[in-house]
């Protein structure tokens, strides 16, 4: 879930620590040493394993993959497409789509009594898995009305049943719908806690100046939210790019290749169809996608330090 | 405890009390009726589903029960657990998340003990590297990883699994308890160490017991993300031990999507992380605040 | 960082160790072995495919008879979803099965080419008195199909039939509709049942092979069976006019008139609802294109009300522009990944007419080797049986002799759904086909 976006805590100072009167160093390595071989054997060395496996053939599988690959990527048309561009659609819609939605529900739940109860019911999702989850949502995207939610919702209004998951049109949105449900509770419950931290006499004094609701929710709310918005955007975004299980429950990166994300197509190049060397390069395009996020917090972490 | 607990600043008139007498609350009220409509439907059409026999789930949707249309059945659970291995599918995913939820708590809670309060070369080096470690994806490790499972001969075994689910917790265990840690009292760990206590003695007698609600928020997530993963089950899970997630998928399998098994299934793989999260929301919420927002 | 690359490697080297112990498989071939009649007796050997349902149970009574013939046992694991990546990952991480089913000889090729399969040679098998254990008109296909740069390394041991259309007969002739022989009829039938008022075909898409058994069907017969060989070989030409014409074909029938639900809910579709869709309690259209099992699963799981002859029966994929009895059918190869006692005695058995009569017994499937006869299948596969004995030539699905990776079934989905698009489709599959066999062969 929220596996990574995270504000350090500073480290303590040189003159803060504790001093070592304890004896050696080496106990402390005790400490550290079983965590840094886990690391070491299966995050760091698989990485370089993958990054070293990618240019087998020089950067022939980089030029396949951005030049011969249309099911990855596709520039040759408006709006492009490919399993790249699928994910910067979900970066956008879904990264936006939870933080107003969150925003906007951690607000009005801040009016009532029943918050906790509305949190809790849209923070459900984030306790089952995305397996669960898309089942779910495969029963509302039924195409039949008589036993799809939606398509028997929408023809209460006349409108025609639509393939949902079946459509190349739609399909990207149905999943992107899918996906902020799911993850909306998380974006509530951070942004409400922020909220919380909002002095009320601003808000007062925007209102004696006649400011109406709307504009305090766009001039004050979300500038003064700015740090957590950023926060569970970032968060976000890393569960974007590592998207994986909704597709495969859902669609299975189909119909055609129209809603495979850059995870999905490591999975099918390298696991399911055994082009090892490929599905590496797909894979080092993950963490490439991921490595601003990964110096940010690096530097972050150490901006924090000097702070002090 | 303050790094655990919301950043709840506000004076006694909050913010929502203001907004209270300002504003007319009807609109609020139902923007936030279809709120609650919009994130209890779905789950509810699935429970519902679930319990509903076979021809009707094709026939019909579930919302006809409400117009009167009520015939319930528990044959779609007898037939899951029955016939579809979800019972053992049920022991296989305990088997697996137990052990992967308790070793990286103790490995990550050591590591985090270390590079909080105890000084050795490389330690910040170290931290960053952990730091950066965080957003490995999983899909740069499986060949690799294949591999080496493989060269040691231990494929078919649960034993790989264990250890990757520990490893890929650690950077975000060691980051959220280091946090934790280095907020506890420093004059009550110097005087341990001037009684002469070892860092073994500190980290067992007072970090531990002061550290409850952090470790608990580390290990329902840790619970949970390992209970509801599929990815890393698909590829490391040995064939006679796939949890619930794989099971379930099969179901979606190429001859049949059996929506009445999968209804129940799905139902079944929720049942754990529901009851855990309605048990211990406080500390889930908690941990999902230390690890996002300081 | 500095530490973890000096940590790394001894850290390797510490858990090999301690966790050697906890291997449970032996997993080097060629350990014992060899095609000695009995000497396997008592050991057990570890079979794998992706049959489920009655197709497994099927296969269980070849494994009873043959631990009855031979005392060696047989233990069967199904993986039905995801089987490919399963049985791929079990090999990578040193656990493979004995003998597996390999679903399409791409990936046949891409276990030839890691080395990862035991030849059939090397099991101590004699290739060609296997050959001549087939029925005469599959002969070139029984072992030929399994064999990778002239090495052969597996067999082929059941097939179906890939050109059988299924439909209800009793509503066929309730409403006055005749069996088509050739396309032009197929399509005037169509037309016929859409004019009546119901929809003529249900079409489950979101499984993209069925999309390439329509295409292959029509491209084996319109194009004919030296530009098919050609075409799903290394030398295949899909930006050749032949397989644009094969798809305005397909798309005659496979469009937004005749499909339940439309391309768009067609391709939201599964193989197995879209069965449903025809045999269901509450059927929605009329006819359904695929493979002979079809009629085993819509008794078996769809509807279990269904009469075979009276409810549910098939008539033959129609030929076009005159092409006589050409058919495709789909087969599955087993092949050996360890030489452990028994393996040898096992594939043997396998390309035996026992082996064949113990199977065709559970209705599932047809077997190719000489010996099975029409009376040894259960009535309601028999003429699924007569059929692929009786055709004047037959061949293997295609897109199952395609490398991995590129799929042909997405590209038809494409091409059903936005016919404008068939050419920029075709020629970025040939790109992506290309480095697909340059990889496999390279």
């Amino acid at each position: 879930m929220s596996d990574a976006s995270v504000a350090a805590k500073p480290l303590e100072r040189g003159s803060g620590m504790p001093k070592m009167t304890d004896g050696v160093s080496w106990t402390a390595s005790l400490f550290v040493a079983p965590a840094v071989i886990l690391l070491g054997i299966f995050l760091l060395y698989p990485t370089i394993s993958t990054i070293i496996l990618s240019f087998e053939n020089g950067l022939d599988n980089y030029i396949r993959l951005f030049t011969r690959d249309p099911n990855f990527f596709d520039v040759r048309s408006f709006p492009p497409t490919g399993a790249f561009w699928n994910n910067v659609l979900w970066v956008i819609f879904y990264t936006g789509g939870c933080v107003f939605f969150g925003l906007l529900i951690a607000v009005m739940a801040a009016r009532v009594r029943y918050e906790a109860f509305i949190k809790a019911i849209v923070f459900l999702p984030q306790a089952i898995a995305a397996t669960a989850l898309g089942v779910i949502w495969r029963f509302v995207y039924f195409q039949q009305p008589k036993t799809g939610l939606l398509n028997a919702g929408l023809g209460v209004f006349n409108i025609d049943p639509i393939a949902w998951l079946g459509s190349a049109t739609w399909v990207n949105t149905s999943l992107i719908v899918a996906g902020i449900w799911g993850s909306v509770g998380f974006a509530t419950v951070i942004l409400s806690a922020a909220l919380k931290g909002i002095s009320t006499e601003i808000l007062e004094a925007a209102r004696v100046d006649g400011a109406r609701e709307s504009q305090i929710f766009w001039r004050i709310l979300v500038p003064m939210l700015s740090l957590p918005i950023s926060v569970v955007a970032v968060t976000l975004i890393i569960n974007v790019v590592k998207l994986f299980d909704l597709i495969f429950v859902m669609t299975k990166g189909g119909p055609g290749s129209s809603s495979r994300t850059i995870a999905f197509t490591m999975y099918q190049e390298a696991l399911a169809s055994r082009n090892f060397d490929y599905g590496a390069a797909v894979a080092v395009v993950m963490l490439v996608v991921l490595l601003p996020v990964m110096i940010y917090n690096v530097r972050r972490f150490r901006a924090e330090k000097v702070v002090q | 405890m303050t790094a655990l607990e919301a950043p709840v600043l506000a004076p006694p008139r909050t913010f929502s009390e203001r907004v209270m007498r300002v504003v007319n609350k009807a609109p609020v009220h139902i923007a936030l009726a279809l709120v609650a409509l919009v994130w209890l439907l779905p789950t509810v059409g699935l429970l519902i589903t679930s319990v509903r026999p076979r021809s009707e789930i094709q026939a019909s949707g579930w919302w006809t029960v409400f117009g009167g249309n009520i015939d319930f059945t528990i044959a779609n659970y007898q037939a899951v657990l029955d016939q579809q291995n979800m019972l053992s599918a049920f022991i296989n995913s305990v088997s697996i998340v137990v052990p992967s939820t308790i070793l990286p708590l103790l490995i990550a809670s050591m590591a985090a003990y270390g590079f909080a309060w105890v000084k050795f070369p490389f330690r910040e080096t170290l931290f960053l590297g952990v730091i950066a470690m965080l957003l490995i994806p999983a899909q740069m490790t499986f060949i690799p990883l294949s591999q080496l499972i493989r060269e040691t001969g231990t494929g078919g075994s649960f034993l790989p699994i264990w250890l990757i689910h520990t490893a890929f917790a650690l950077p975000f265990g060691i980051f959220l308890l280091r946090n934790f840690f280095i907020t506890l009292p420093k004059d009550l760990i110097e005087a341990a160490r001037i009684d002469g206590a070892g860092n073994v003695d500190i980290f067992r007698r007072i970090v531990i017991p002061l550290s409850v609600p952090a470790l608990a928020s580390y290990a329902i997530f840790q619970f949970l993300w390992t209970w509801n993963d599929l990815l890393m089950a698909l590829v490391f899970a040995p064939r006679d031990g796939q949890p619930m997630t794989v099971q379930i998928t099969k179901l979606l399998g190429t001859y049949a999507s059996e929506w009445y098994l999968l209804a129940a299934a799905s139902f079944l793989v929720m049942v754990v992380p529901l009851i855990v999260f309605f048990s211990l929301q406080r500390f889930f919420v908690q941990g999902l605040l230390a690890g996002s927002v300081k | 960082m500095t530490r973890f690359r000096m940590v790394a490697p001894i850290a390797v080297l510490a858990l090999m160790l301690t966790a050697c112990p906890a291997s449970t498989t032996s997993n080097s071939p060629g350990a014992s072995g060899g095609a000695g009649s009995s000497g396997a007796s008592g050991a057990t050997i570890e079979v794998t495919s992706l049959w489920g349902g009655a197709e497994a149970e099927a296969f269980q009574a070849v494994l009873d008879a043959f631990t009855a013939d031979t005392g060696i046992n047989v233990t069967y694991t199904s993986q039905r979803d995801e089987y490919s990546t399963v049985l791929s990952n079990r090999i990578e991480q040193g656990d493979p099965p004995d003998v597996a089913i390999i679903p399409g000889i791409g990936f046949l090729r891409s276990f030839a080419k890691d080395d990862l399969l035991i030849p059939l040679a090397d099991l101590g098998l004699d290739t060609s008195a296997l050959a001549d254990a087939y029925a005469p008109n599959l002969s070139d296909m029984g072992v030929s199909v399994g064999t990778v740069n002239d090495v052969p390394l597996a067999i082929m041991v059941k097939l179906n039939s890939k050109s059988t259309i299924w439909y209800d007969p009793s509503r066929f002739s309730e409403n006055g509709w005749e069996t088509p022989s050739d396309w032009d009829g197929l399509v005037a039938l169509t037309d016929q049942i859409k004019s009546d008022g119901a929809t003529p075909w249900a079409l489950g898409a979101s499984d993209s092979w069925t999309l390439t058994d329509w295409f292959e069907s029509i491209y084996l017969r319109q194009a004919g069976e030296e530009a098919y060989d050609t075409l799903f070989s290394a030398d295949g030409d899909w930006t050749d006019q032949s397989v644009k014409d094969a798809i305005a074909t397909m798309t005659e029938i496979l469009n937004d008139d005749n499909v339940a639900g439309g391309i768009d809910g067609a391709l939201a579709t599964a193989f197995v609802d879209g069965i449903g869709l025809v045999f269901s309690t509450d059927p929605t259209a009329e006819m359904y294109y695929e493979g002979g099992f079809v009629g085993g699963i819509a008794t078996g799981d769809v509807n279990d009300a269904l009469v075979s002859g009276e409810t549910i029966d098939f008539f033959d994929f129609p030929e076009i522009d005159g092409s006589g009895s050409k058919i495709t059918v789909g087969g599955d190869v087993m092949a050996a990944f360890t030489n452990e006692p028994g393996v040898a005695e096992f594939m043997q058995y396998l390309a035996s007419a026992d082996a064949g009569k113990a199977w065709v017994a559970g209705g599932t499937i047809i077997s190719p080797m000489a010996g099975v006869e029409s009376g040894d299948y259960p009535e309601a596969v028999q003429k699924e049986a007569t059929q692929i004995v009786e055709s004047d030539l037959a061949r293997f699905d295609g897109s199952d002799l395609l490398p991995g990776g590129p799929d042909l079934g997405t590209v038809l989905q494409t091409a059903i759904q936005d016919p404008g698009a068939v050419d920029g489709a075709l020629s970025d599959f040939q790109t992506q086909v290309d480095d697909a066999w340059a990889e496999l062969n390279g």
